[in-house]
């Protein structure tokens, strides 16, 4: 490769993922110009398909800065509660959904949910819940927004107040694809655990983020090129006859599966 | 016998100055030939032949143009066109390396991208070494610009983590002096005074446990510092009272607010284990400076039981149990 000259190593690297580019950092000279050049870190940049609202951030010279920026600091969209970044080690794109931006069954209700602000959260406002026995959250999503052929899965993002109770049984988990003529009527949902289950007898449970919050899968999907349409994840609860209380309800991420 | 008359033909020139004809629809194929012959005007003859750039030698040359030669038919379909293309990028790295320089001079776009791929997919996933072996490429960085990277590499973002690990920190000690104020006086210490000596013994090996950089799961190791708040009632009061002991018996949480501090690691570690295999690449480097602020802080907390208890650097379990003891298991998890 000594005769390849450096916008080749560029083209090549663009080719590659943002790891791969890292990581050539340390190979060579060439190998490093090329590494930092923008032209590389403009391919793992969305461009064209790039949700509306997006502003540069401003104080960032270079290309690859501005993609760790994204990785790193989730950007708000404007109008919408709605978080956008990057995955770190591919570039691909992952959401967030506020509370507010999910269809909370009873939540404009102030007896059963209030909406509180805390701070080191992202969006004005996360959920809490009071007390209710039809606990019902669902969220949607345009598939659309997501990088293609990727495999991607939803997690809820909650905690708990001081005082939860009703939890410690598993909860009904969906995901589906609306796509324009399926039916949803025939989905199985899952059933998932909000709490940390360390025997790993679940299929799904909890788990602690690095951001102090829980998260737990609701489901998984594989966008691929060309797809359109919206996905559907919900969190149910409603045969049980008792109350739940004490969920705080951050929101619902959407980011690749490793 | 076909008629030659009808047929065009471009002479080319290649870096070692052998002349050659090439059908005209072939060539004309290559952006840069085709610049040549209507810009210039040349290449109509042996004597104005077009001078290839450097970068393309006779055996590129040839290779290119098979390449030219089945792609201008614009009878294929797309299905031939890919199958060809799999087929022809068959080569030995170093080939196709040469081949990509020679398309790019060519400024022929589909070939360049066709064996940039081919040759992104031989990077993908290899360490640096591993690049340079396969390339042959000098080894011409410094040690210290090798290192620079690693701030921005996913792979071990160690100072990422400590960074983190320092806000989060001063971030629970902010929560904690809050909590402290509201909740002391609900609280009811039922743990027995052994419960308590063990814990602030067991302190020790977490300490010392830091050091040791497991980096597996970052989540894990953020998990021990998560505060308090995430814990069910009974936990976080019980969590409570241990700060205050320890704040009793220890010195300095305030005066070293940017070490993660072992409690953290009770509080949180009940549903986890560390007994995994870890990887432990942590970079030298790092790992003395990691172990460095670690022997810093245990002095300054009263090192004196902590020497005591040895060298051990084996991790030690804590969980909590139903009725909010400790309980403390050395080695391997249960």
């Amino acid at each position: 490769m000594n005769n390849l000259p450096e916008d080749c190593v560029a083209i090549i690297l663009s080719l590659t993922t943002p790891l791969d580019v890292c990581r050539s950092s340390a190979v060579s000279r060439i190998f490093r110009s090329a590494a930092d050049s923008d032209d590389v870190w403009n391919h793992f940049l969305p461009t064209t398909d790039f949700p509306a609202g997006f502003a540069a951030p401003a104080g960032l010279p270079t290309r690859k800065q501005l993609f760790f920026s994204l990785v790193d600091n989730p950007l708000l969209l404007n109008d919408t509660d709605l978080s956008f970044s990057l995955e770190r080690k591919s570039g691909n794109k992952c959401y967030m959904m506020a509370a507010r931006a999910l269809s909370i069954v009873w939540g404009h209700d102030p007896r059963y949910w209030h909406w509180i602000s805390l701070p080191n959260t992202r969006f004005g406002e996360v959920a809490e819940l009071i007390m209710v026995w039809w606990l019902e959250i669902t969220g949607k999503i345009n598939i659309t927004l997501l990088s293609d052929d990727t495999l991607y899965a939803a997690y809820l993002v909650f905690k708990w107040n001081p005082s939860p109770y009703g939890f410690r049984q598993p909860v009904e988990a969906s995901l589906v694809f609306l796509a324009d003529t399926d039916s949803t009527d025939d989905v199985q949902p899952s059933m998932i655990s909000l709490m940390q289950d360390p025997s790993g007898d679940e299929a799904q449970s909890a788990e602690l983020r690095r951001d102090g919050w829980y998260e737990v899968e609701l489901g998984q999907f594989f966008k691929r090129r060309g797809d359109m349409g919206e996905i559907e994840m919900s969190l149910k609860e409603t045969k049980r006859p008792f109350e739940k209380k004490g969920l705080i309800l951050y929101g619902i991420e959407i980011r690749p599966k490793p | 016998m076909k008629p030659e008359t009808m047929k065009s033909y471009i002479w080319l020139q290649t870096a070692d100055g052998s002349i050659q004809q090439v059908e005209q629809e072939v060539a004309m194929f290559c952006p840069m030939i085709c610049q040549e012959v209507i810009q210039k005007g040349v290449g109509s003859s042996k004597n104005h032949a077009i001078s290839l750039p450097q970068r393309v030698n006779p055996a590129m040359f040839s290779l290119i143009l098979d390449y030219c030669r089945f792609h201008q038919l614009p009878g294929r379909s797309n299905k031939e066109r890919k199958t060809y293309d799999e087929r022809f990028i068959r080569m030995d790295t170093k080939r196709l390396c040469e081949l990509t320089s020679a398309a790019d001079s060519l400024q022929l776009k589909p070939l360049v991208d066709l064996t940039s791929r081919a040759l992104a997919r031989i990077i993908e996933g290899k360490t640096p070494e591993e690049i340079r072996e396969i390339f042959h490429l000098p080894d011409d960085l410094t040690e210290e610009e090798k290192l620079e990277p690693l701030k921005n590499t996913m792979d071990d973002p160690r100072i990422r983590l400590l960074n983190r690990l320092y806000a989060k920190k001063r971030k629970e000690l902010k929560e904690r002096e809050r909590l402290k104020n509201v909740e002391v006086e609900e609280h009811v210490d039922e743990r027995s005074v052994d419960d308590l000596l063990s814990f602030i013994n067991g302190r020790d090996p977490k300490v010392v446990k830091m050091s040791k950089g497991k980096k597996k799961k970052k989540k894990k190791k953020d998990q021990k510092i998560v505060s308090s708040n995430d814990i069910h009632d009974k936990e976080s009061h019980d969590l409570h009272s241990k700060q205050q002991c320890v704040e009793e018996t220890g010195s300095s949480m305030r005066d070293v607010p940017n070490l993660p501090i072992a409690e953290d690691d009770i509080s949180t570690s009940k549903a986890r284990s560390e007994d995994e295999d870890i990887d432990d690449e942590i970079d030298p480097a790092m790992r003395e400076l990691l172990d460095r602020e670690v022997e810093d802080f245990a002095q300054r907390l009263n090192s004196n039981w902590v020497r005591s208890l040895g060298q051990e650097r084996r991790p030690v379990h804590f969980s909590i149990n139903g009725n909010g003891t400790t309980r403390r298991h050395t080695g391997q998890s249960p």
